[in-house]
């Protein structure tokens, strides 16, 4: 970087551009927009960043983000302990919870099985799935990790590992999406969805 | 089949070109490094979804192009099928928004594809169109290293059938996380229990791989035969023998046999036979993997040879033999082909006339005079017969531009 941008200047950009989906354009023109913007901005921002670090922890059941623990959903009497579906990530909780048609709890893995990065099942919360099935109370674990291979590696292991307990393990379907042509389908979604049909 | 309409933008020396291509053959002449063999390059791309010559992305990409604008190229056609609708498929690939401290060369190439308007993956997109090309370089495919023919068997099957092509998707993957996975216990950092989902994965795939490439080379082998005792006046007889890295038996004993001449091509085996003894070969030989790091046995290490009258042609074969043979299998690959899509593939034939005499010349030439559309690159027209160039369209390319004679005299 050029020794006509002050340190501090630099430091946002490179901040900035170590995101996900940014590039070095994109992270110059956040800092220039914020240099710029009122002051007002960089403080909510900042106060922001900070609290989303330090007010938030795991959930000691679920091991969802939270600032409450147990985490809201964890605590809420109405819904189905019994039932628990097994996600990879804490958006994953917001996409299934979007649907308005599950009434159970979650079990958040912070990631899937994948070698190639270095992460076996021991960094997930597997062990702590276990556990929790272990202490009772639960009667259908319901794994809903990504399809693909990193996706189904973790289902897989999951599954053994809660064999010996005796509970009910379901996968979710993967079948068509909705709305959709099925001239235009992809091959894979296509092929899944022969491969997992049922009686009508 | 044949392409109606071909755009190219900044790929390589064409920084612009909208052209409607007629069917029948393309004589495509004039200087090196003009960009005549750019457009077969183009086409190739499309059908396979990468580049016969290269295997970096970014020089397929015209870096004149405005440096402000993050780096791309396009290339798109519009394809006439027997069987489908006018399709039109497109390839965009685009500079990756890097690192600020990555510099420009280690910036990936994103690949977006489009059929008929509408986001598509790189699977969906091969088959689209086929093609044959007949290359100088294809030599390599009896004096190369084996993984120049396991890339060949890939490259075809890969065109006509869909399930090998995801397959081969699934084992690439499978192998690198299997592999990573072999040197993390190796280290310390993993249990050999968790092997088991990436053997089931690894087999799986690599049973689809195997039979499709059996399938295939057994096919070949029957038309590359007759192609080659053609072509050798009777003389010599073309073999081609496939040899597995292990050798799945019909009876599914268990009982590896090994065969000099590679597995029985004319007994068929079944994807799941396969993979059953691929799986229990991996639990055997788990041991040699960890040690070493990698996944030892599997397609990944399969090797195919061409025999001529029972020589192997890699060790023993003259180069006359060798170009013999290369042109024997590129024509029974046209074959194939033809009869597993049900239509002429396009043909993409890149300054290999001019390397022939003049007897392998029009045998060539006849071979193809049925294809819909040929694309022939030559820095000599004159070496063709005054018939053929009757027939043929005659484009001067120079400079990245098509120059196209008014009056169709060239
Ligand atoms: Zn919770």
């Amino acid at each position: 970087m050029s020794k006509a941008i002050p340190q501090s200047v630099t430091n946002l950009i490179e901040a900035f551009s170590r995101l996900p989906g940014v590039g070095p354009k994109t992270a110059s023109r956040l800092t220039y927009y914020l240099l710029r913007a009122p002051d007002e901005l960089s403080q909510t921002l900042a106060a922001a960043l900070a609290d989303l670090k330090s007010k938030t922890r795991y959930c000691s059941v679920c091991f969802n983000i939270t600032e409450e623990d147990p985490c809201p959903i964890c605590q809420d009497e109405a819904r189905d302990a019994s039932q628990v579906v097994v996600v990879e990530d804490p958006l994953d909780v917001l996409a299934v919870e979007r649907t308005g048609a599950y009434t159970g709890r979650y079990h958040v893995l912070h990631g899937a099985i994948s070698p190639v990065e270095g992460i076996g099942p021991e960094d997930l919360k597997i062990r702590e799935l276990v556990e929790r099935v272990q202490q009772g109370g639960v009667l259908e674990v319901i794994i809903a990790t990504n399809p693909g291979m990193e996706g189904d590696a973790t289902a897989m292991y999951v599954q053994r590992q809660l064999a010996p307990t005796g509970v009910r393990v379901t996968r979710l379907a993967r079948g068509l999406p909705t709305g959709g042509d099925l001239e235009y389908v992809d091959s894979v979604t296509l092929l899944r969805a022969l491969q997992g049909r049922h009686e009508m | 089949m044949y392409i109606e309409h071909l755009s190219l933008q900044n790929f390589r020396n064409y920084a612009r070109l909208e052209v409607s291509l007629p069917t029948g053959p393309i004589l495509l002449y004039g200087s090196n490094a003009q960009g005549k063999t750019s457009l077969l390059e183009a086409i190739y791309y499309l059908a396979t979804s990468r580049s016969p010559y290269t295997t970096t992305d970014r020089q397929l990409i015209n870096w004149n192009a405005d440096p402000d604008l993050l780096a791309f190229a396009k290339i798109g056609a519009e394809v006439v099928s027997a069987f489908r609708p006018l399709s039109r498929v497109e390839v965009t690939l685009v500079q990756e928004p890097g690192a600020l401290h990555s510099s420009l060369n280690g910036s990936r190439l994103q690949k977006e594809i489009r059929i008929n308007g509408v986001p598509r993956r790189v699977m969906d997109l091969i088959g689209q169109i086929n093609v044959v090309m007949f290359l100088p370089q294809d030599l390599v495919l009896v004096e190369g290293a084996p993984s120049e023919r396991r890339r060949y068997m890939n490259i075809t099957l890969c065109q006509t059938d869909a399930t090998y092509c995801e397959a081969l998707a699934t084992f690439e993957k499978a192998l690198t996380q299997r592999n990573a996975l072999l040197r993390r216990i190796a280290d310390g950092e993993a249990r050999p229990d968790e092997l088991g989902y990436w053997n089931e994965q690894l087999a799986q795939a690599g049973g689809v791989l195997i039979a499709g490439r059996q399938r295939l080379l057994r096919d070949l082998e029957v038309k590359a035969r007759r192609v080659h005792r053609d072509l050798s006046g009777g003389d010599e007889d073309l073999e081609l023998s496939y040899q597995p890295s292990f050798l799945p038996t019909a009876n599914n004993s268990g009982q590896l046999s090994f065969q000099v001449l590679g597995l029985d091509l004319n007994r068929q085996l079944k994807a799941s036979d396969i993979a059953a003894q691929y799986v229990e070969t991996l639990e055997a030989r788990q041991g040699e993997d960890i040690a070493r790091g990698m996944t030892l046995i599997g397609p990944q290490r399969d090797e195919l040879r061409l025999l001529v009258n029972g020589r192997d042609l890699g060790l023993y074969g003259s180069r006359g033999q060798a170009r013999t043979a290369v042109m024997s299998l590129k024509l029974a690959e046209l074959e194939w082909m033809r009869d597993a899509v049900g239509e002429w593939p396009i043909l993409l034939l890149d300054e290999v006339i001019a390397e022939l005499d003049a007897a392998r010349r029009a045998y060539l030439l006849d071979r193809i005079s049925g294809a819909e559309q040929v694309l022939l690159t030559t820095t000599e027209p004159d070496i063709f017969t005054p018939e053929f160039l009757q027939k043929a369209t005659r484009w001067h390319i120079r400079q990245g531009q098509i120059i196209m004679p008014q009056d169709g005299s060239g």
